[in-house]
């Protein structure tokens, strides 16, 4: 047998090369690793820069936008954005019951037209036993349709009428019609045009904060109404301050349950998967049963028990009713994930050393499926905005005056065909939010997937 | 090997290709295909459109299936509708809304009682005749207490008729008689003004004893399961669908009917698609809402309006321990509020009437309309004022703070719009805030029942055309004084206006209890109904009516083309 001879030079440490040994590049964090490959992302980065500008719309913007979402502005109603609000100031309105009416040869204005009110007198016609009053957006045409019925009488003395009917400052063509003595149309009609101006009062103008202080404002003057960036509703109140105060319920909703529902999945999950067996058995059946629920005879069932006053908005028990119905998603996602990282090396390292139970699950097992957690977070808030959005538009989420993104669908589709932006505002937000939020957690889950770590 | 690649590639496209077809073939399939089935099976039976003056038929809508088309406990309008069309009283309401014969062809009435004497000719849809026996049959009906008719008070003119409803005296005991087949006899309990009136009603309808006995409970719930001796009979009941309705030919009056046919096509209370039918030529009249007005003035329509006679109001809780019996609060909320804002900026619906008395205009007075010989108390929007009676209401409820006051209201489009403008008035004028209870109308019935409220949107159709259908409101007795408001002023008001028969004090103590409702803050009253509508410019003599089937289409006719 040949002797191997060893001498001591053989046993000192090797020289530290540094053409071997160098970094070349400075070590990455997971966080930092992930960071770089959402900033990659453009869609995902853009996402974020959505979400970010939306909590600053929600958080700062009612700051910026003071007015009052349930303010109604009845001289406004039902506008589009970029409206004309220019208004004269004119004396208040005083009932007029035609007494002074001046005798006319014909169907006119008494007074120049104005939003408050157009009166109209007119003269005889032949062979009438009585008068319609119609008024039209148009002039009539030969089809003799007169538009809108306004007015009836079948005492032929009475010739003047006050229209009131919601006037906005247009042209209206207004025709009397005679009728005979069984109330039908006859022939004999006259038409006369309004070009109806927008008034406002000095009693209205300062009761909506148009007048600045020491203002003195008398009849004729003009004055600019209260600006709506975004229009109004049917009620007259601003578009801008009603998203900014939906916002709030909408983004609460769709933080708060979802944080609640997977802090809670999280703990459960992990505690079925940790200690496996008849626990983890017990456990995952419970949530299986939870899982077959239906949510909305939940919401209605706990919306019922929590006791919400009628008048008073449900949004506790909304969240409520979310997070018992929420979480088993979650729980399995974390209880498969714990399941595998148990059975990993480190673990029974750890375990040798003396790890304990809460040692190991807050230390080695959760951190090891934070990113699946938060790529179901981002999932998930947009579910629930949906949802909140969804309640409020059956009308069983928020109470008025109270505004949510949802409510404000609800109310606007009933007008989509004559003041579309009254749905397509807050249909736009909840659609944008969604879609910013579902991109930005398919960046995430690309991100923090760490198979999909950089190799280089 | 590359030339297999290339054509398995080629084969790809080509599989793509033929999928992509397919795809937008099926699409194109599935959107047009049914519509042009429609189409198809539209022009073949041709009775689709709203119009068939072949076959003499026009298509209605009607606003829901009718609950309850037994008369003795009917008590909605929808089936106060098909009654009206399929059913006759004593007397009927023509086209210029006159009183005139229907089963009866004479009648006679004086303080003790009526006699109506029915005419030959008056027969059931099975051929039988129509007798004095079956009013009384009918009559009795309503008042059995087992039958629980919600409409039998209407019927407490006649005399033991509250007695008999109440279970103390038998059914016989009532005050009607039957002398012979053709003669009807009633003895009133009290002298009553407008009787003749009430014999138009739909409880007032007779009813045959043997065949509703026959029908084992089932009267009314179809077709077959009806006797009719109106002008139209139902042919032809698919529940939830359609109601077939032909002419009757057994009605005493062939010439007043016109039409062969009234076909209910379509049941929906959905205003789109009610005015889509109707642009579509499916049905002959469609209502109209605000947001579909200026669509209809741009399809150059002939647009009508109405005044259904209802008066809506806001009514206040007067049962002990509510905030709002307290009248100084009553008169705050009175005077700080606008009904002509209401009606003419947010309501915006033309017909509709800025509310300002219990009474409606239409009512008949004295000589002309009691709104013109009595007229309402005028109302000024008095923020001042209002503030004052709020303080004072403060002191005297000592409050601190007004709690949340509970509006209670229906879930519909103008009750929701209606709610949400009256909570942001209170808030602003008078500071006060104002919790909306939205419920659906059988849930709110319950809770107005029930009291559960401090105001509630409450609205009231006439049920006769008497003031008295309004002035009796709120009677302490009355059932439908949800409020629970109890004066004995207003009380004794009331039971004038019952009781005396002369027009000159009947109308003078209705004139007074507008004085106590304005005073006393009972009510406050917003708006009186008004419906804009468009109808088919071929169909004539089409009513609406204010008391009665609304809308009635017994004198439609159908206008030659051309």
């Amino acid at each position: 047998m040949a002797e191997t001879a060893y001498s001591a030079e053989d046993f000192a440490p090797a020289p530290a090369l540094a053409s071997v040994q160098g970094i070349s590049r400075p070590s990455l964090s997971y966080w930092q690793d992930a960071w770089l490959r959402l900033k990659a992302n453009r869609r995902a980065l853009f996402s974020l820069y959505i979400v970010v500008a939306l909590l600053a719309f929600t958080l700062v913007g009612p700051f910026v936008w003071r007015l009052d979402p349930a303010l109604q502005d009845l001289e406004q109603i039902s506008q589009p954005p970029g409206a004309d609000r220019n208004a004269t100031i004119v004396e208040p309105y005083r009932p007029w019951n035609g007494d002074d009416a001046p005798t006319t040869a014909s169907l006119r204005l008494v007074e120049p037209p104005n939003t408050q009110a157009v009166r109209l007198v007119w003269a005889p016609l032949p062979g009438a036993d009585g008068y319609r009053l119609y008024r039209n957006i148009f002039p009539v045409g030969p089809e003799r349709a007169f538009g809108l019925p306004l007015f009836e009488t079948l005492d032929p003395t009475k010739r003047h009428f006050e229209d009131r009917l919601d006037l906005r400052p247009q042209t209206y063509f207004y025709s009397v019609v005679a009728l005979d003595g069984q109330g039908r149309l006859t022939d004999a009609f006259e038409t006369v045009a309004a070009e109806v101006r927008r008034v406002i009062t000095v009693e209205e103008a300062q009761a909506m904060g148009l007048v600045e202080e020491g203002q003195a404002l008398a009849p004729g003057d003009g004055i600019k109404l209260q600006a709506h960036p975004l229009g109004t509703d049917y009620l007259g109140r601003d578009m801008l301050a009603r998203m900014m105060a939906g916002a709030r319920v909408s983004l609460f909703i769709g933080l708060v349950a979802p944080l609640i529902f997977i802090t809670f999945g999280v703990a459960y999950g992990a505690a079925a998967g940790f200690f496996g067996g008849w626990i983890d058995q017990a456990l995952m059946r419970f949530s299986d049963f939870v899982v077959a629920l239906p949510f909305l005879l939940f919401m209605i069932l706990i919306r019922v028990i929590s006791g919400v006053q009628p008048g008073e908005s449900g949004i506790v028990p909304l969240v409520l009713a979310m997070v018992l119905l929420s979480w088993p998603a979650t729980a399995r996602l974390v209880r498969g994930q714990i399941l595998q990282i148990r059975e990993e090396g480190y673990i029974s390292a750890s375990r040798l050393l003396g790890a304990g139970a809460p040692y190991l699950v807050l230390r080695h097992m959760i951190p090891n499926t934070l990113g699946v957690i938060l790529v179901t977070l981002t999932f998930a808030v947009p579910t629930a905005i949906f949802t909140e959005a969804f309640l409020s538009f059956i009308g069983m989420g928020v109470a008025p005056p109270t505004a949510s993104w949802g409510s404000m669908c609800n109310e606007g589709i009933k007008t989509m065909l004559t003041h579309p932006h009254e749905l397509i505002f807050p249909a736009l937000f909840i659609s944008i939010t969604v879609l910013a939020f579902n991109l930005l957690g398919d960046g995430l889950r690309d991100a923090l997937d760490a198979r999909m770590r950089s190799t280089e | 090997m590359a030339s297999n690649t290339i054509s398995s590639t080629g084969l790809a496209v080509r599989q793509l290709g033929l999928f992509a077809f397919a795809a937008v073939a099926g699409l194109a399939a599935l959107m047009w295909g049914p519509n042009l089935l429609a189409n198809l099976t539209a022009s073949a039976s041709g009775a689709n459109s709203a119009v068939d003056a072949a076959n003499n038929a026009i298509t209605v809508l009607l606003r829901e299936e009718p609950p309850q088309l037994d008369s003795t406990r009917s008590t909605d309008q929808v089936s106060g509708v098909v009654l009206g069309h399929v059913m006759e009283g004593l007397l009927r309401y023509d086209e210029n809304n006159a009183l005139v014969p229907g089963m009866a062809e004479s009648w006679r009435i004086d303080t003790e009682g009526a006699l109506f004497q029915l005419r030959e000719d008056a027969r059931w849809s099975d051929g039988q005749p129509v007798t004095a026996h079956d009013f009384v049959f009918a009559w009795r009906l309503v008042l059995d207490p087992d039958n629980a008719s919600e409409y039998a008070f209407i019927l407490y003119p006649v005399k033991n008729a509250e007695a008999v409803n109440q279970g103390l005296l038998p059914g016989d005991a009532l005050g009607v008689r039957a002398l012979d087949d053709r003669t009807l006899e009633v003895d009133f309990e009290r002298p009553i003004a407008f009787f003749d009136k009430l014999t138009a009603f739909s409880t007032y309808l007779p009813m045959r004893q043997d065949f509703y006995e026959a029908m084992n409970g089932g009267y009314g719930a179809d077709a077959d399961t009806m006797l009719y001796n109106g002008p139209f009979v139902i042919a032809n009941w698919v529940h939830g669908q359609s109601l077939d309705m032909r002419r009757n030919l057994y009605y005493w009056n062939q010439e007043r009917i016109r039409l062969d046919r009234i076909n209910v096509g379509y049941v929906t209370s959905d205003a789109n698609t009610s005015l889509n039918l109707f642009k579509d030529d499916k049905i002959v009249l469609t209502s109209l809402t605000p947001e579909n007005l200026t669509n209809a003035l741009e399809q150059r329509w002939q647009i009508h309006r109405f005044m259904d006679g209802s008066l809506f109001f806001l009514e206040f809780n007067h049962r002990p321990n509510r905030l709002t019996r307290n009248l100084n609060l009553r008169k705050a909320l009175y005077l700080a509020q606008d009904p002509n804002e209401l009606v003419y900026k947010v309501i915006k619906l033309p017909g509709y009437l800025p509310g300002a008395s219990l009474f409606p205009i239409f009512l008949d007075g004295e000589q002309g309309k009691f709104r013109d010989e009595h007229p309402a108390p005028t109302h000024r929007m008095d923020l001042d004022a209002a503030r004052r009676h709020l303080a004072l209401a403060k002191a005297e409820l000592d409050l601190e703070e007004f709690p949340p006051l509970v509006v209670l209201t229906g879930d519909n489009p103008v009750s929701n719009v209606q709610s949400e403008y009256f909570q942001a008035v209170f808030k602003k004028n008078l500071g006060l805030d104002i919790k909306i209870d939205r419920q659906i109308f059988k849930q709110r019935l319950a809770k107005m029942t029930s009291g559960d409220f401090d105001i509630v949107l409450a609205g009231w159709g006439p049920d006769y055309n008497d003031a008295l259908t309004f002035g009796d409101l709120f009677a302490s007795w009355n059932l439908n004084n949800r409020g629970r408001y109890s004066n004995p002023a207003y009380d004794e008001q009331v039971r004038i206006a019952q009781n005396a028969l002369d027009g000159k004090t009947r109308m003078a103590a209705f004139a007074e209890i507008q004085r106590i409702v304005h005073e006393d803050v009972v009510i406050i009253p917003s708006y009186e109904r008004g419906v804009a509508y468009v109808t088919h410019p071929r169909v004539q003599g089409i009513l609406r009516r204010v008391v009665g089937a609304d809308t009635d289409y017994t004198n439609a006719y159908i206008v030659p083309e051309g």
